[in-house]
C-alpha cells in the first residue's frame, strides 16, 4: 500500500499560538484513521494542512510523494487533480454550504473543476437522490436542519468521487438519528483506494469508522493504536481530555473512575473514597 | 437617508447612476487587486454584516435611539474602495428585498452613502489618526469624528439632491414633480435629524467597534495597504499622491455645475446687447448696480463686438437639449473632457520633444 | 424584584426594538416562498421578463410628468399584483399603508408652502393650501406607491436566486452576482446570530444600564459580530478553495425564453412607453 500522505515534522502556528508541533504521521492508501482529541488538540489544523489549505511553517507534507506547497497548489493542473481527489468536510456546515440552494451547492464542485455542463444536472440529481436529498434540491441552506445540512455537505464532496475523505467532527451537534446516518455513510464509503481521515472527540463512533486511532493533544501525538486498545486505556483518555473522572455513589459507597459517555460499565470493584 | 423611488427625477437618477457605476467599476477592480481570491467571501460576508449593523437600534444621549450605517468601520477596516463595494451590496439588497430605498434611486443612495460616505470616513479617520499608536484613544476619537462627519456629508448630499428637484423639474403651474422642497427647506430639514441623531449613532457604533477591535484584534485596524487583514501591525501612514482625490473632486464639482441655474438673473457685468435693450433685464441690472440706471443707448463698441462670435452652445445648452439641468451637466463634462484631451496631447507632445532633445 | 423590574423596563428598550427588527427581517426569508409558489401572472413568466418588465414600469412611473399617467400606472401595478395572487390586504399591509404614512407626512407641508394658485385658506390659522402643492404631494405619493407596489410584487413572487440569475443574464458581472448571492445567503445567518446575542444580553440586563454602558454594550456586540463575520468569511474562503475555487466564477447557463414571455415583455415595455409619452 502506498503512502498517500506523509506528514514530516510539521509545525504550524495559528495567530501566534502553536497548533501543531513537530508532528509526524504516515497515512496509507485505503486506511481508515481516526484523529482523536479534544477541542484545540490540533485535529482541524492537521486536516486543513492535509487539504493544502494551510501550509506548514516548518517541516513538509507530501501527497503521493509530492510536497504540498503554496507554489505547487498554484499550478492549475495539479490543483485541479488534487481538489478532486482530496475532499474536506468542515465541522461547521454553514461554512461549507455557501451556495443559495442545495442543488447549486452540490453542483459547485463539478462546476469549479470544469466538468461538462451537459452531464452536470443529471449527475447532481443522481447524487442527491442517492442520499435522499432530492426533495430538498431548491431549499436554501438556512432552512435545513443540522442533519440535512451535514448530508448536503457530504453530497457536495462525494459527487466529485474523491480518493481521500477528510472529515472534521462529522457527527458534532447532530441528533442521534442523523449521527447514525452519517456513520453509516462513512462505513459504506470504502474501497482499496478510499482513504478516510476522521477528526472527532466522540469516542462512541470511533470503532465504527476507523481501523487505526491517533490520539492528539496539544498539537502532538499522544498515542496510536487500534480502536480497541485506545478505548480501553482509560488513563490515556483522561490525559487527552476525552474522558473525565466521574464520581457517583451507591448508597453509602462512593466510587470514582474515568468515565466516558455512551459507555456502560459494571460496578465490580468499588473503591472506597 | 435611503431615498425611495419617485423623489428624484429620471435625469438625476441617471446621472447619479453613472457616477456610481464608475465608482463600482473602479471599486471592483481595486478590491480584486487588493484581496485577490478572497474578495468574494470577504466582501459578501462584510456586506451581510453591514446590513445587520444597519438594523441595530443604538441608544443615544437623551434617551432616544438611532440607526447607523456602519460605513465608517467598513472604510477603516477594508479601505474605502472595498467598503464602497460592500455597503453598495448591502444597499442593493435593502432596496430590492426589503423595499428600503428605491431601485431608480439605488445609484443615488450608493453614491451618497457607500461611495462618498466611505471616502469621507476614510479621509477623516486618516487625518486624525495618522501617526497614532495602535491602541491609543486618538484612534477611537478619530473613528467617532469620521463617523459623524461622513454621515452628515451624506445627508448634505442627499439634501442637495432633494433640494434641486423643484427648480428643475416642475410642471407649467409650478408644481414640483419630484421632491417638493427647495434647497432652503430641504437642507435644514435633513441636516437637523442627522446632526443630532444619525450622526451620533454612527459615531457611537464606529467608536464602539474600533475600541473593541483595538482590544481584541488590533491587526485589523492598522492595515496601511488594505491588501489583507493579516498584515503585520503598523501605525497609520499618510499616503502621498493626490491624483485620485483630485479626480473625484472634479467629478463632484461637475455634479454641482447645474446649481448655477438656480441663481436668478444674469451675472453682473456679463450683459449682452439684448439685455441692455430689454426693459425687464434693465430693471434687474439697475437693482444689482446700486440703483444706477444702465445707459439708454447701447454702447456701439459693445454692439459691434457682441456679434463677432456666436457660441456653439449659447446659454450652456445646445439646441437639442431641452432640460437646462442636463445642458449644464453636458457642458461641464464636455469642457472637462476638452481640457483633459488638450493636456494629454500637450503632455505627449512635450514628452516627444524631450525625447528628441535627449537623443540629439 | 429588581430583576423583574429590570426585565420589565428593558422592553421596549433599544435591545427589544432591535430584536423585533431581526425577527421581522428573519421572517422575510420565508415570505417569498409562500407567494412564489402560488400560480399567477408574474409567476408564469420567465424571471428575466419579470425583472425587465417591472423595471420598465418603475422607470415609467418615475419619468411620467402627469398625475393621470402615474395614477394609471398605479392601477396597472395593482392589477398585476392581483393577477399574481397577491390579495389587496397583503399589499395594503406590506406596502400601501406604510408608504402613505411615511410619504404623506413628508409631502404634507408641501401642500401649504408651495407657491401658486390658492385653493383654500384657513381664516383661523392664516395658512393656505395651493393647487400646485396638492398636485405635487399627490404625484409624489402616487409615484412612490406605484414603484413600491411593483417592486414588492416582483420580490414576493420571485425567489432571490432567480432575480440574481435574471440580473446575470442582463450582463451584471459574474462576481457581483456571486457576491449578492453570498451576501443574501449569510444575511439571515448573521441576523440570527445577532438576534441571539441581543437576547442573551437582554436577559442579563438586570436593572437598567447607564447611557454610556448601553452604548458600550452595543459597540461590543457589533464588535463580536464583526469578529465572527471575519472568521466566517475566512472559513467560507477555505471551503471554496477546498472545492476547487481559484478566482473565476462559473455559473450554470440559462434556458431560453418562450414566445409568451416575449409577448408579455413587449406589453410591459409598451405600457411604460405609452404612459411616459402621454405624460409629456
Amino acid at each position: 500500500m502506498a503512502d498517500i500522505f506523509e506528514v514530516d515534522n510539521v509545525s504550524f502556528d495559528y495567530e501566534g499560538i502553536p497548533a501543531l508541533r513537530d508532528f509526524s504521521l504516515q497515512i496509507q492508501q485505503g486506511e481508515r484513521i481516526a484523529l482523536l482529541g479534544a477541542n484545540g488538540s490540533g485535529k482541524s489544523t492537521l486536516l486543513r494542512i492535509l487539504d493544502a489549505l494551510y501550509f506548514p511553517v516548518k517541516g513538509a507534507v507530501r501527497f503521493f510523494g509530492r510536497e504540498l506547497t503554496e507554489r505547487q497548489i498554484r499550478d492549475d493542473s495539479f490543483s485541479l487533480d488534487f481538489r478532486k481527489r482530496v475532499a474536506l468536510v468542515f465541522q461547521n456546515p454553514d461554512v461549507q454550504l455557501f451556495n443559495p440552494t442545495v442543488f447549486d451547492e452540490v453542483a459547485y464542485g463539478p462546476l469549479q473543476l470544469q466538468w461538462s455542463k451537459a452531464d452536470l444536472v443529471r449527475q447532481v440529481e443522481e447524487t442527491l437522490s442517492s442520499m435522499s436529498l432530492l426533495h430538498l434540491r431548491d431549499r436554501t441552506p438556512y432552512r435545513l436542519s443540522g442533519g440535512e445540512k451535514k448530508r448536503v455537505a457530504l453530497a457536495s464532496v462525494l459527487i466529485l468521487d474523491p480518493d481521500v475523505l477528510l472529515l472534521d467532527e462529522p457527527t458534532a451537534m447532530l441528533d442521534p438519528k442523523s449521527q447514525s446516518l452519517v456513520v453509516d455513510l462513512i462505513q459504506q464509503w470504502k474501497g482499496s483506494t478510499k482513504t478516510v481521515v476522521t477528526a472527532t472527540h466522540q469516542l462512541e463512533i470511533v470503532e465504527d469508522i476507523a481501523d487505526r486511532v491517533v490520539v492528539m493533544d496539544g498539537g502532538a501525538i499522544l498515542a496510536s493504536g487500534t480502536p480497541h486498545d485506545i478505548l480501553a486505556n482509560a488513563d490515556l483518555l483522561l490525559r487527552a481530555n476525552l474522558a473525565h473522572a466521574h464520581r457517583h455513589s451507591h448508597g453509602s459507597v462512593v466510587h470514582s473512575h474515568p468515565h466516558r459517555h455512551g459507555h456502560t460499565h459494571d460496578h465490580d470493584s468499588h473503591e472506597q473514597e | 437617508m435611503h431615498i425611495p423611488d419617485g423623489y428624484l427625477s429620471p435625469s438625476t437618477c441617471a446621472t447619479l447612476y453613472a457616477f456610481s457605476a464608475a465608482g463600482w467599476y473602479s471599486a471592483l477592480r481595486r478590491t480584486k487587486r487588493a484581496f485577490a481570491t478572497r474578495t468574494i467571501p470577504l466582501i459578501s460576508v462584510f456586506a451581510a454584516f453591514s446590513f445587520v449593523v444597519m438594523m441595530f437600534n443604538i441608544p443615544l444621549p437623551g434617551g432616544t435611539t438611532g440607526h447607523a450605517l456602519g460605513v465608517t468601520v467598513a472604510a477603516i477596516v477594508l479601505g474605502p474602495w472595498a467598503s464602497a463595494l460592500a455597503v453598495s451590496l448591502a444597499l442593493a439588497i435593502q432596496a430590492l428585498l426589503f423595499g428600503d430605498g428605491g431601485i431608480t434611486t439605488l445609484g443615488a443612495n450608493c453614491f451618497n452613502m457607500a461611495i462618498v460616505g466611505s471616502f469621507v470616513a476614510y479621509g477623516v479617520y486618516r487625518l486624525i489618526a495618522s501617526g497614532a499608536e495602535i491602541s491609543s484613544k486618538r484612534r477611537i476619537t478619530a473613528a467617532a469624528v469620521a463617523g459623524y462627519v461622513s454621515i452628515n456629508v451624506c445627508a448634505l448630499l442627499t439634501a442637495i439632491e432633494f433640494g434641486i428637484q423643484p427648480a428643475f423639474f416642475h410642471d407649467a403651474s409650478g408644481a414640483p414633480l419630484y421632491a417638493p422642497y427647495p434647497l432652503r427647506v430641504a437642507i435644514p430639514a435633513m441636516m437637523i435629524g442627522h446632526l443630532t441623531f444619525a450622526g451620533l449613532a454612527e459615531a457611537v457604533i464606529s467608536a464602539g467597534m474600533v475600541s473593541y477591535l483595538l482590544r481584541s484584534d488590533s491587526r485589523l485596524i492598522s492595515v496601511p495597504n488594505h491588501s489583507s487583514p493579516d498584515l503585520a501591525p503598523g501605525t497609520v501612514q499618510t499616503r502621498a499622491g493626490w491624483g485620485r482625490p483630485l479626480w473625484w473632486a472634479v467629478g463632484l464639482l461637475l455634479l454641482c455645475t447645474p446649481l448655477g441655474i438656480l441663481a436668478a438673473g444674469t451675472a453682473w457685468g456679463e450683459w449682452s446687447a439684448g439685455d441692455l435693450a430689454n426693459g425687464h433685464a434693465r430693471a434687474q441690472i439697475s437693482v444689482a448696480s446700486g440703483n444706477h440706471e444702465p445707459p439708454a443707448l447701447i454702447p456701439p463698441g459693445l454692439q459691434k463686438l457682441a456679434s463677432l462670435w456666436t457660441a456653439p452652445f449659447p446659454g450652456y445648452a445646445p439646441g437639442f437639449i431641452k432640460s437646462p439641468f442636463l445642458g449644464y451637466l453636458l457642458s461641464g463634462m464636455f469642457a472637462v473632457g476638452l481640457f483633459v484631451m488638450t493636456s494629454l496631447i500637450a503632455m505627449s507632445i512635450g514628452r516627444k520633444w524631450r525625447r528628441r532633445e535627449a537623443s540629439s | 424584584m429588581a430583576a423583574a423590574r429590570g426585565l420589565f423596563l428593558s422592553r421596549p428598550s433599544f435591545i427589544g426594538k432591535t430584536i423585533l427588527g431581526f425577527t421581522r427581517g428573519l421572517s422575510e426569508a420565508l415570505v417569498s416562498e409562500k407567494f412564489a409558489r402560488r400560480s399567477g401572472f408574474l409567476q408564469s413568466l420567465d424571471p428575466r421578463v419579470r425583472l425587465v418588465g417591472v423595471l420598465a414600469l418603475v422607470i415609467a412611473a418615475v419619468a411620467c410628468r402627469k398625475l393621470q399617467g402615474v395614477a394609471a400606472l398605479f392601477l396597472v401595478a395593482s392589477f398585476i399584483a392581483l393577477l399574481s395572487s397577491l390579495d389587496l390586504w397583503s399589499l395594503a399591509k406590506r406596502v400601501w399603508i406604510a408608504v402613505l404614512i411615511f410619504t404623506g407626512l413628508i409631502a404634507l407641508p408641501a401642500v401649504f408652502i408651495t407657491p401658486g394658485a390658492v385653493l383654500w385658506t384657513s381664516p383661523a390659522l392664516g395658512i393656505s393650501i395651493s393647487a400646485p402643492g396638492v398636485y405635487s404631494a399627490a404625484i409624489l405619493i402616487l409615484r412612490v406607491e406605484t414603484a413600491a407596489t411593483l417592486t414588492a410584487t416582483l420580490v414576493l413572487c420571485t425567489p432571490w436566486i432567480q432575480i440574481l440569475k435574471a440580473l446575470r443574464s442582463l450582463s451584471l458581472p459574474a462576481e457581483v452576482v456571486t457576491m449578492l448571492t453570498m451576501t443574501h445567503r449569510y444575511l439571515f445567518l448573521l441576523m440570527e446570530t445577532a438576534k441571539q446575542m441581543f437576547e442573551s444580553r437582554e436577559s442579563r440586563a438586570v436593572g437598567v444600564l447607564s447611557g454610556p454602558d448601553r452604548r458600550r454594550m452595543v459597540g461590543q456586540t457589533a464588535g463580536v459580530l464583526f469578529s465572527k463575520s471575519m472568521e466566517l468569511s475566512q472559513d467560507v474562503y477555505l471551503s471554496m478553495v477546498s472545492r476547487g475555487f481559484h478566482g473565476d466564477v462559473y455559473l450554470l447557463h440559462e434556458c431560453r425564453l418562450a414566445s409568451r414571455d416575449y409577448a408579455v415583455l413587449l406589453l410591459f415595455l409598451a405600457t411604460g412607453f405609452v404612459a411616459v409619452w402621454m405624460g409629456r
